[in-house]
């Protein structure tokens, strides 16, 4: 053995075809054929070497490539001597050559004459007999290929008698030899087990089926996109069975809240990762699970998916398991979205064009459940008698509509026509109210329209043996459903491969895309809890306007000219708002990728990827000198407006002095920037083979290392004039009266993210049946601060899969014809919020009054915890795949658990340390939860077809460790919060009562658990609030079905959700003011002692009545009560689609391989959500800002390919 | 061997990549500082002082506070309901608490830990000692308030077994440590070695603003009412002298009855809480709503509580000038503007922002208050009659020198009954009441002396009493300390 092992070393250092040999040494497998008589027999190579070896006791050394040991050979039945038991082999064209005791085969050179000849034809799917492009055409044993073009043709040129090979995924490869024809016609047969056994993209490796143990849904572009969605991360909905998609907002750009198997972290993200070709996609700004909902303006480029062309998507993979996920280790809690954008392919340009024209239908009140213009005046009315709108109240209100503005009328005199605005009269005040009462405004009608989107998406697909390429560029435009909004969109690909040689590849992915978005004016929002709100200023988003808006307000007045009404105490109409206060949102998201491929022989090969990505964000509010919100700094009427407009400056200096306007000129101009350079280098080496077809092994390590270095900034632009110039006006009192807030006129920061991992991988598998995996991957990053150990994490995870369909036993049935039983267990984690493993020290400005008082000064942010740990994660999966009927059906069935552990979440502590609330890894979560996907292609022939898909993921958590303080206020919100005991974000409500019978004014159980309408919401007593449910649904899932008759296919998709709890849109508060809507059930109000019995909807309160509650708020309380939530379940028709196929004949006469044309309903009907609900869309949170709800959408597409 | 070589390349360049690692990972996430200069130590020191406000609980429990009806216009307040009826709060996330102000003291502690640590590390050379004196002065000022609100007052003869609070003197580095509560003696011990280690480390002229900072006459002024506490009145004497050297009493006192007359509302309450104040020696930041609703609150300066500035009411039988700046129409507001908000707002519109009030921790008039009852306890009386007349000089509008003496005999007239000590002292602490009312100063002789308190409500019926002994004088620990194994108080 020993010499055998030198021999082999020699002949790799001499370069002989270093990787391609072998050298079989056969004694050990030898079983000597009994020596036999004389004649002729049939006998494979191999065996027949193996007998002469034993018989003259030499060892055959050859090149297994050039010499195929399975070939048959006619050999004398009884030896003679060596060199004549050998000549049988030159009958074969070998020769050989005896040295010593070894005997070396090599190929005869054989000189003999061949002759070229071309061979065309075309190639055609046997389903549906269309042509076939891209279809690989090889000469067998020869690097002699073509591809077929758009048209399924092909011309090669090849030997004589020589054998050609097509081969296409997801068809059956076939072999014809030419023999004499030079036209060969063939239609390759679909390949349903190869369709079954494509690689599963890790975004590390492409790794076989057969060695792939883990949970994973790989789901093709093309099925999934959904013409007219923009967004490719809200294509999932419904697509894979334990990935929810909730769309909290529509606006383009803001995220949908997507979980992957729910919720891993109690105060971390929850997002998954997202993966494309192979690098992961770093977040702009990270988004936090309450900021989705929150409609601020950083939602909005929240998602750096949205640069991405649905059209250039090739494929996902969503890994859900540990198994699945272990690549990932120290990254993979919350599951992977692995993307694998289009390659060029070869053969002649493949030129694409897919054009969506789509349009929004606006919303109308039918859908909402807010009052007409007459039955609002008429709860005006009330108020008016009940105190609210009396003169002196209503005139001087900051913000007010009819009533204000008739007390207004009323105070003006006008001197040269020697009149009141109007005329303090019954009558006139009738007269004037009439006009209102009736005017019924429609204000979807006025700030909606029914938009135009278009989507252009050109791509060229070319390439050769040697060299691929792919391009593609799209343009995306939305000139607005919601008025002041719109987007434009560019994105351009550029993928490229090369193979340089046998053993070196490279492999370059350009991207880019710029957008420009715009949409109304907005603030962040911050929460009230002494009065449990969340108020968001000059508030202008259109949606939440309509929802909210008296109807007797009008847009316009009698003559057709806008009509204003007051707020802060300033002229304001929402159109001329839209027109004036603007958000210019700007995006350019470029990355550059390559990669470099490098085979050391057909096993090894070492692999090496960088990428660069460059994001820049801008972010410009205008806010012009004639906005509501520029003229709120100038209100300054009187004295009351004076003491009261809290815009206007009260100069510390000069204490005793009336407050005074400092902004006397212009608007604002905000601007915010964000950018993102992101740098990922990754070597790895794969290791693949497949002994004697019984054991695959593969064996995969890499390092990888990623950088990504985050700056922020903004700037207050005061007194900007727009209309004259851009020329700013700076009065030096805005910046005092900023300066003396604390409030920083501009600021920047920088985050930075440094992540280094090593990781191994080793899959085996024995005959396809039994296949076992191991990963152990080790994760060090800088995020949870300086300390040296914190840093590094160890993940580790085991999985093994029995393919019980390969076993002798299933053979005798046809029933089922795939069987498939996995399981995994493993340790996964993430990183939490928590950055202070070592002491955080932020500078500031001491918060004092004056500029001579306040200095820099060094805050504590966090103390020392030297224990801080990453977020960790035991997963146990057990998971089955059913193919029943010669695959005709499939099942997948998966349960998991999942243990989370180290959870970070804030926790209360002595204070002694400094620290009362601390960040630590204490809070532990259980989750159990079961997957289920049925799918099939039902009926599969020529001209019809059906195929199914139902999936749905069931999924439970319940946090089993928390001592993290919670108060009422954090838990009442719609967002929920997290109790120890039940799920990471339950819905909790205080338990309404009833209405007093005296008052009308509603009751709760309180926090010390008494019956009252005082509710202390900042008390941390909250035993006493009732648990609604979970605000995640329990249960997602999607029903898609599509049925193909000759070119038409028609498909649907019903998705549906259940097991959550919502609270409706808060519409009650103590007191109300003329421009608030009031929905219909305020009809059924509480106005009389006894209608408590009747009713639960509170009344409105009388002026004496709300003076006699200081500090109490139970009609904003009634919000949180039981009585407003509803169930989150639904079911919703979200797209339907009808497409024709233009038939072959149509197609030549314009010259195009194939065209399309469709038409799409997205987002089409809610076919059943809770009653109590009225129209409210149980996904979307109307916060306001740039929160908009999924529109109803049609969609005319084409599609053409040439 | 191309492939022994491809290993060997392959895992140089790992070891390579091993060892850049550890550099590549030390880089900090974000802008956060890093403490490693004495610039960045002695900033750090700006947040060694507590940042919550003890006056809304303390104010709420002393005599200072009376029943205004619980009428509508009043606001009933949790921060000022619970300690008027001697409730324990245990809200430590609401600001004006007592949970609240123990953290915000234990954060002031470890900020001035944290420092020394630095300053340890940095060598403890010279650029670093005035920040270490500062440093070792606000750990003992800290300290000292939160013995004095969670502990019982100190009796030399108890003090050794009276359970005191855990005197933190290094940074924790875990999320929660472990601590003991030790006794008032232990307490006090530790505070005096810090103060007196401090207070000649000291460098004024360090301070850019040294108001916010303990420069040498806060550092005095804060051993005056820490010896007055221990009842050694030769070291407040001590103390007082240096806070005060040669005969500048006088001129730092607030000036009342002139500068003080002649101000409009909001001019008196953006002066009061000034830097460019003399008297005050300390102020620091705090979060607090008590600036926005002490004037409504429903327990605080009633009318009844008014009657305290009626001429009457004085040994010298003059109304101070403070008396006539009780502003607010109604008994609902009677307030003194003292407290000017200052609003912290996070984005340029925002309708409400973080209130703020800057609290005067240690003023020029309680120093001379203190070294006046020191004097009386000494023996030397006319020392604090001199005292005395310094004060009124600049309290009484018209004063004149002769008719408005301070004298032995208008004490004893007005206290009947009483020796001349005592006289002495409750005509100092009758003037002192005044002089503090809003600011919590009140509670601090209330618990010292022993005073007994009774709060009656408006309306009749049950009357609150506070005896001398009470154990609700000294308030209970947050319920998450208690949690962690410390002793609770006696209730």
């Amino acid at each position: 053995m020993e010499k055998n092992y030198q021999r082999k070393l020699r002949r790799l250092k001499y370069g002989l075809g270093a990787m391609l040999f072998f050298t079989f040494f056969c004694f050990s497998f030898a079983k000597a054929d009994e020596l036999q008589g004389s004649a002729i027999k049939t006998e494979r190579l191999d065996n027949y070497l193996k007998i002469i070896e034993n018989a003259y006791q030499v060892s055959f050394v050859y090149d297994a490539a050039q010499i195929n040991k399975e070939m048959s050979i006619d050999v004398p039945v009884k030896l003679v001597s060596i060199r004549t038991d050998l000549e049988p082999l030159k009958v074969k064209g070998i020769n050989y050559n005896i040295v010593g005791k070894q005997v070396i085969l090599k190929k005869l050179i054989t000189f003999k004459a061949s002759r070229d000849v071309v061979v065309k034809g075309s190639v055609r799917a046997a389903k549906d007999n269309e042509l076939l492009p891209g279809v690989s055409v090889r000469e067998k044993g020869v690097s002699n290929g073509v591809s077929t073009n758009g048209n399924g043709e092909y011309q090669i040129r090849v030997k004589d008698g020589a054998t050609i090979v097509f081969t296409a995924i997801g068809y059956k490869t076939i072999e014809i030899t030419v023999g004499t024809r030079t036209s060969i016609d063939v239609s390759l047969e679909e390949d349903i087990s190869q369709l079954k056994e494509v690689t599963i993209s890790t975004g590390y490796q492409n790794l076989n089926k057969k060695l792939f143990t883990g949970a994973a849904t790989s789901l093709k572009g093309s099925d999934i996109k959904q013409e007219g969605i923009t967004d490719v991360s809200r294509m999932l909905e419904g697509r894979a069975a334990g990935v929810s998609v909730q769309n909290v907002s529509g606006t383009f750009g803001a995220a949908p809240k997507i979980r992957v198997r729910g919720a891993t972290s109690i105060t971390g993200e929850n997002k998954p990762l997202w993966v494309v070709d192979g690098v992961i996609l770093e977040d702009v700004v990270n988004v936090s699970n309450e900021q989705l909902s929150s409609g601020d303006v950083t939602t909005l480029i929240g998602s750096s998916v949205a640069g991405i062309n649905a059209d250039d998507i090739e494929s996902f993979n969503i890994l859900k398991d540990a198994a699945a996920t272990a690549q990932y280790g120290a990254r993979a809690m919350n599951g992977v979205v692995v993307i694998t954008t289009k390659k060029g392919r070869v053969g002649k340009p493949l030129i694409s064009y897919t054009g969506n024209f789509s349009t929004y239908l606006k919303p109308t009140y039918n859908d909402y459940n807010i009052m007409n213009s007459a039955d609002q005046m008429s709860v005006y009315s009330e108020m008016a008698r009940k105190g609210w709108l009396n003169h002196s109240i209503a005139s001087r209100r900051a913000d007010g509509g009819v009533f204000t503005k008739m007390y207004q009328l009323i105070n003006t005199y006008d001197a040269t026509s020697n009149q009141f605005g109007l005329a303090n009269t019954p009558e006139a005040r009738n007269g004037f109210l009439t006009r209102y009462a009736q005017a019924n405004t429609d204000w979807f009608d006025t700030l909606f329209k029914n938009s135009f989107l278009q989507e252009h998406s050109l791509s060229v697909s070319s390439g050769t043996e040697k060299s691929q390429l792919y391009f593609s560029a799209s343009y995306l435009n939305d000139n607005g459903w919601a008025r002041g909004n719109s987007v434009e969109r560019y994105t351009a690909n550029m993928n490229a491969n090369f193979i340089l040689s046998d053993k070196l590849s490279v492999n370059f992915i350009t991207t880019g895309s710029i957008r420009d978005q715009k949409a109304p004016g907005t603030v962040g929002r911050v929460s009230n809890p002494v009065e449990g709100k969340y108020s968001r200023d000059f508030d202008i988003n259109p949606f939440s306007y309509a929802l909210n808006t008296s109807r007797t307000l009008t847009a316009f007045d009698e003559n057709g000219k806008r009509e204003n009404f007051t707020r802060n105490f300033a002229d304001f109409n929402i159109l001329n708002e839209l027109d004036n206060n603007t958000l210019d949102l700007s995006l350019l998201d470029f990355k550059l990728q390559g990669g470099l491929g490098y085979k050391f022989n057909k096993h090894f090969k070492y692999d090496f990827l960088a990428s660069m990505r460059y994001v820049k964000s801008g972010n410009e509010h205008k806010v012009r000198e004639n906005s509501n919100m520029a003229n709120a700094y100038r209100a300054n009427g009187d004295s009351y407006i004076q003491d009261n407009n809290r815009f206007l400056f009260r100069d510390p200096e000069h204490p005793e002095l009336q407050p005074i306007v400092v902004l006397p000129y212009g608007g604002f101009y905000n601007t915010k920037d964000d950018f993102l350079k992101a740098y990922m280098v990754r070597n790895s080496l794969e290791y693949n083979n497949t002994i004697n077809d019984d054991h695959l092994i593969n064996v995969y390590a890499f390092q990888e290392m990623r950088m990504a270095n985050r700056q922020f900034r903004s700037n207050i632009g005061y007194g900007y004039q727009f209309d004259k110039g851009g020329v700013p006006f700076l009065d030096p009192n805005i910046i005092k009266q900023a300066t003396l807030n604390n409030l920083p006129y501009y600021s920047m920061g920088h985050k930075y993210d440094r992540f280094a991992a090593f990781m191994a991988r080793a899959a085996y598998s024995y005959k396809g049946k039994y296949s076992f995996n191991a990963t152990g991957r080790y994760d060090g990053s800088n995020q949870l601060g300086t300390s040296a150990t914190a840093r590094w994490l160890p993940t580790w995870n085991v999985s093994g899969a029995w393919n019980v369909d390969t076993e002798d036993f299933m053979k005798t049935q046809e029933t089922i014809s795939r069987l498939t039983l996995r399981a995994t267990y493993g340790l996964t984690a993430s990183l939490g919020s928590a950055t202070n493993s070592a002491l955080v020290l932020r500078n500031g400005a001491a918060l004092r009054p004056y500029s001579n008082e306040t200095e820099s000064t060094m805050n504590i942010d966090y103390i020392e915890n030297r224990d801080l740990t990453w977020e960790k994660q035991y997963e146990t999966n057990i998971g089955v795949d059913f193919g029943f009927f010669k695959d005709v059906l499939s099942l997948t069935v998966d349960l998991y658990k999942r243990n989370g552990f180290d959870l970070i979440s804030p926790l209360r502590t002595s204070g002694i340390g400094g620290q009362f609330l601390t960040t630590a890894n204490y809070a532990d979560m259980r989750t159990k939860g079961i997957e289920f996907t049925l799918s099939g292609k039902i009926v599969d022939t020529k001209d019809w077809g059906w195929r199914s898909n139902l999936n749905f993921g069931y999924n439970d958590n319940k946090v089993t460790s928390l001592k993290s303080p919670q108060n009422i206020f954090q838990l009442i919100g719609a967002d929920g919060g997290p109790q120890e005991g039940f799920p990471y974000r339950g819905l909790y409500s205080l338990e309404f009562t009833g209405l007093n019978h005296d008052t009308g004014v509603p009751e709760f159980i309180n926090e010390k658990g008494e019956r009252s309408n005082k509710v202390y919401l900042q008390s941390d007593v909250t035993k006493y609030l009732k648990y609604e449910g979970p605000t995640d649904p329990k249960l997602t899932g999607g029903f898609f079905n599509q049925v193909r008759y000759k070119g038409f296919t028609l498909s649907s998709l019903f998705t549906f959700s259940a097991g959550n709890k919502i609270r409706l849109n808060p519409a009650f508060s103590t007191s109300y003011s003329d421009l608030d809507a009031h929905p219909n059930e305020f009809k059924d109000r509480w106005t009389l002692p006894g209608d408590e019995t009747r009713t639960n909807i509170p009344g409105i309160p009388d002026v004496s009545t709300v003076l006699g509650f200081p500090g109490i708020y139970p009609y904003d309380s009634y919000n949180y009560s039981s009585a407003r939530v509803a169930d989150g379940g639904f079911i919703r028709l979200k797209q339907l689609s009808l497409t024709y196929a233009l038939p072959a004949k149509m197609l030549k006469s314009i010259g195009a391989n194939n065209a399309s044309l469709g038409v799409v309903a997205n987002n089409f009907w809610l076919i059943y959500s809770d009653k109590k609900l009225k129209g409210q869309d149980p996904e979307f949170f109307a916060s306001g800002g740039v929160a908009l709800p999924i529109p109803k959408q049609y969609t005319l597409s084409l599609k053409v390919g040439f | 061997m191309k492939k022994i070589n491809q290993i060997i390349y392959m895992s140089v360049l790992a070891t390579v990549a091993l060892s850049g690692c550890k550099k590549f990972l030390e880089h900090q996430p974000d802008d956060r500082s890093e403490l490693n200069t004495p610039v960045k130590v002695a900033e750090l020191l700006a947040n060694a002082y507590p940042h919550g406000n003890y006056i809304p609980f303390a104010e709420a429990m002393s005599d200072n506070a009376g029943d205004k009806g619980n009428r509508s216009g009043n606001a009933i307040d949790i921060t000022n309901e619970s300690p008027w009826k001697y409730e324990d709060q245990v809200d430590a996330q609401l600001a004006d608490t007592p949970p609240y102000y123990w953290n915000a003291c234990y954060k002031a502690i470890s900020a001035a830990n944290y420092a020394l640590e630095a300053i340890e590390k940095g060598g403890n050379t010279e650029a670093y000692m005035a920040s270490k004196g500062e440093a070792l002065v606000a750990r003992a000022y800290s300290h000292f308030m939160l013995v004095t609100f969670f502990s019982k007052a100190y009796d030399p003869a108890t003090a050794a077994s009276d359970p005191g609070i855990p005197y933190v003197t290094a940074p924790q580095k875990t999320v929660e440590g472990s601590y003991r509560r030790g006794t008032v003696a232990e307490v006090y011990a530790q505070i005096e070695k810090d103060l007196e280690e401090g207070i000649p480390l000291i460098r004024n002229n360090t301070y850019r603003v040294p108001k916010y900072h303990f420069t040498t006459q806060a550092a005095h002024a804060f051993a005056t009412r820490f010896y007055l506490f221990k009842k050694d009145y030769l070291k407040v004497v001590d103390h007082a002298n240096a806070v005060f050297p040669g005969a500048t009493v006088a001129a730092s006192l607030r000036p009342w009855n002139t500068t003080y007359n002649a101000l409009g509302y909001y001019e008196l309450q953006a002066l009061y809480t000034n830097s460019s104040e003399p008297a005050n020696l300390l102020i620091q930041e705090s979060a607090t709503s008590w600036g926005t609703s002490y004037a409504e609150y429903n327990y605080s300066l009633s009318s009844e509580v008014q009657k305290i500035f009626n001429p009457a009411n004085n040994p010298i039988k003059r109304a101070l000038a403070i008396s006539s700046k009780v502003f607010g129409g109604t008994e609902f507001f009677l307030n003194i503007p003292k407290f000017r908000n200052h609003i912290v707002k996070e984005t340029i519109n925002a309708s409400f922002g973080e209130f703020y009030n800057m609290i005067p921790l240690l003023t020029a008039e309680e120093v001379l208050f203190n070294r006046a009852e020191a004097n009386v306890m000494l023996g030397n009386n006319p020392a604090a009659v001199t005292d005395m007349d310094a004060y009124l000089s600049k309290r009484i509008v018209n004063y004149s020198p002769t008719a408005m003496k301070f004298t032995e005999a208008k004490a004893m007239a007005f206290f009947p009954g009483m020796d001349v000590k005592d006289a002495l002292v409750g005509s100092i602490l009758n003037f002192k009441r005044q002089e503090y009312m809003h600011e919590g100063i009140r509670w601090f002789d209330i618990i010292r002396l022993k005073i007994p308190i009774t709060h009656p409500y408006i309306s009749g019926g049950e009357v609150i009493t506070l005896g001398a002994n009470d154990p609700r004088r000294v308030i209970q620990l947050p319920q998450e300390a208690i949690a962690l194994g410390l002793e609770k108080n006696a209730r």
